[in-house]
């Protein structure tokens, strides 16, 4: 057994600790690129949403290199997200490739015993005891924790930082050098002194930079690739950024929610405008506008696929809040159509306009 | 003490002097033809031995071709189109409210409350109605394209063109004239449509209140004015510089730049004359696999672009504009 996962932003580092802490055979696919978005385009549903082609190419470049198992994350919710790993599945086998699916979905939508039934298959190929299996997820996911609060500093802290370029560069620099690591102990190791550098980076705390939200779909603002790298592109232009979605806030959130006590702030901030679950992350999304909003950001940036069903939804209510609170925020669409020029245009123009309102409120005329 | 402005967008290069005041004294309109290089060369050609390089107190680029461009001519500011349209608005007039632009490729929408954008949207996946369709269907017709709106002045009853999509509104536009409809009619009909599909994309959602400005290349055509005022139900004005309000917006904002940094780095007129040269290539340094573009002056490397982690950006000068863009 040969497993794989597709990406979304820093997961294939920790998968690569799991992977490594149970001593299975395992393929990390090639990063997200053009390479693998014309393979998913070429052959997904055209209508259907950009990550599930860009995880079609990740599954085709995986099977290149020997690839026969995939394990995902499912979802019985009402979304598209829902019928990923169906579809995936009947359209590999189209292609002729053989490979498994092992699908990890919550309790709640297919029982305990059957995740752990599907669990099993992975762990069932991993030599190493029970207790060594359970200490390699723990330290994937500690590993994930770190990746995003790192992530989570480097993206604050480029609104402060007084080199230009140096959190972004350090980010860079800290993800090459923990995969290179390969064990999961010496992994955790070089992410702690990575975390250390990046509180060190040397700041202007008197700085006042743009503080932007980034809210939306969370493939889609996960995955860099995916959204053109507007993070990259946010601290290169000084402006402070936050985001809610992580891959760890994922698992936290889907582990509490049998319980009903996830994400309480957000389902009380988005109360007045979106009191329902209607699928995806519809929700959180308008829950993040508001709340981003309380705690004083200038404004925030929405960011999901083309078609997008809850987001579209979130979208409608997006300006409604705007117009209530004065509080910007922009929509961005993103599929293999987009035209870079005119995203750019868009982000550069929305960071103006929030740097623009500041000096005038400061200026008062 | 003249400020100089280029915007170079994707059917024209615009190109701007103002004077202390804020006057335009020289004005130039070159079609881009896919290629900005050439563009701003020709655009340079023409101002070249006319004034000096001293005279050029600050110099700023904007549109879909301003990196290149700031590379170029050695810009003071770098920005994106919609401020810089945006502030030669305002300058001209402190109380427009909404800004329709309509360009080359692109069609935008600026609402601004008490001086500053408040919000903003531009089509996204649809080029009907923008400048490019409106002269391939002048060409089409056989009408040049500065009679185009004038011929539709003559019409009594608007034909409805369906105007969702490009290819839609101009396989309507030939049934309706295999129909038998008059051209101006058809015409009229189609200013109709565009406006109507304007309205329901870019503007969708957005709170239009006059005073309106309708800027950029389309406002020339006077039956896209008339179309919008029907539309919108009030009066729409059409600054004398439509055309140029992007490089107007360009170089005040560079004005604004060098009074802050004290200098320009405008590099003269004489790049007319050099040689420049663009090569592209796919960077193998990791799996992103950019597309990098760079650009030579007389051999020397003098700007690169596409790259996402900046090894090759970071390497010359551009990494000043990327931080003027702001």
């Amino acid at each position: 057994m040969k497993v794989t996962i597709p990406h979304m932003g820093n997961v294939y580092i920790a998968a690569r600790a799991l992977f490594e802490g149970l001593g299975v055979d395992y393929v990390i696919p090639p990063q997200n690129s053009k390479a693998a978005l014309e393979i998913g385009s070429l052959h997904a549903p055209e209508e259907i949403c950009l990550p599930f082609k860009i995880m079609v190419g990740n599954y085709v470049q995986a099977i290149e290199q020997g690839a026969d198992t995939v394990i995902v994350t499912g979802s019985c919710g009402p979304c598209r997200f829902g019928e990923y790993c169906e579809m995936h599945m009947k359209l590999l086998k189209r292609l002729g490739h053989q490979v498994e699916f092992i699908v990890v979905d919550a309790p709640k939508a297919i029982g305990l015993k059957e995740l752990m039934a599907r669990i099993s298959r992975l762990t069932g190929s991993s030599p190493r005891s029970k207790g060594q299996k359970w200490h390699a997820l723990a330290q994937a996911v500690r590993i994930m924790r770190l990746l995003d609060t790192i992530e989570a500093k480097a993206h604050e802290r480029a609104g402060y930082e007084k080199v230009r370029g140096s959190c972004k560069h350090l980010l860079r620099e800290c993800r090459q050098e923990v995969y290179r690591c390969k064990a999961p102990e010496k992994m955790i190791k070089c992410l702690h002194d990575y975390n250390k550098r990046m509180d060190e980076i040397p700041c202007d705390n008197s700085a006042r930079p743009v503080r932007i939200a980034i809210i939306g779909e969370i493939y889609t603002v996960i995955e860099p690739f995916s959204n053109l790298y507007i993070e990259d592109k946010l601290m290169d232009y000084g402006i402070s950024t936050k985001r809610l979605m992580t891959p760890s806030w994922w698992v936290g959130n889907t582990l509490m929610s049998p319980t009903r006590l996830n994400s309480l702030s957000i389902k009380k901030a988005s109360r007045d405008y979106l009191p329902y679950n209607i699928g995806g992350h519809a929700r959180e999304c308008v829950g993040e506008a508001i709340l981003s909003w309380k705690s004083g950001f200038d404004g925030a940036i929405q960011i999901f696929p083309m078609g997008c069903m809850p987001e579209i939804v979130s979208k409608a209510i997006l300006p409604t809040i705007a117009r209530d609170k004065d509080f910007p925020i922009l929509s961005l669409v993103v599929d293999e159509m987009t035209g870079e020029a005119g995203y750019i245009t868009r982000i550069e123009a929305f960071v103006d306009m929030l740097e623009r309102r500041r000096s005038h409120a400061v200026s008062g005329y | 003490m003249l400020y100089l402005g280029i915007d170079v967008g994707s059917v024209s290069t615009n190109l701007v002097l103002l004077d202390h005041r804020l006057n335009v004294v020289e004005k130039h309109y070159i079609r881009t033809r896919g290629n900005p290089i050439k563009a701003v060369q020709e655009s340079f050609r023409l101002l070249e031995g006319r004034y000096g390089d001293e005279d050029v107190a600050a110099c700023g680029t904007t549109g879909s071709g301003r990196q290149i461009a700031s590379v170029l001519v050695g810009a003071d500011v770098v920005k994106n189109e919609i401020t810089a349209h945006a502030v030669a608005a305002l300058e001209l007039d402190r109380d427009v409210k909404t800004i329709i632009e309509i360009g080359g490729q692109d069609s935008k929408i600026i609402l601004l409350r008490n001086g500053v954008v408040s919000d903003f949207a531009m089509n996204t996946v649809c080029a009907a109605g923008t400048g490019s369709f409106l002269d391939r269907q002048a060409e089409r017709l056989g009408i040049p394209i500065e009679e185009f709106g004038d011929c539709a002045l003559k019409a009594d009853i608007p034909v409805r063109i369906a105007g969702r999509c490009a290819v839609f509104a101009e396989s309507d536009m030939i049934h309706k004239q295999q129909m038998g409809y008059n051209q101006s009619d058809i015409i009229m009909g189609l200013c109709e449509a565009l406006v109507r599909n304007y309205l329901n994309n870019v503007g969708k959602g957005k709170d239009i209140r006059p005073k309106v400005f309708f800027q950029g290349g389309v406002a020339a055509n006077k039956s896209m004015k008339i179309a919008f005022e029907r539309a919108l139900g009030f009066e729409v004005t059409v600054p004398e510089h439509h055309k140029m309000m992007g490089s107007i917006g360009a170089a005040i904002l560079a004005r604004d730049a060098v009074r802050k940094n004290g200098h320009t780095r405008f590099k003269g007129f004489s790049l007319a004359e050099k040689r420049f040269e663009s090569k592209g290539f796919e960077c193998e340094g990791c799996s992103n696999h950019c597309e990098v573009a760079k650009i030579h002056e007389n051999g020397m490397e003098i700007g690169c672009f596409g790259d996402r982690c900046g090894k090759w950006s970071n390497r010359t000068m551009v990494s000043h504009s990327m931080a003027g863009s702001l």
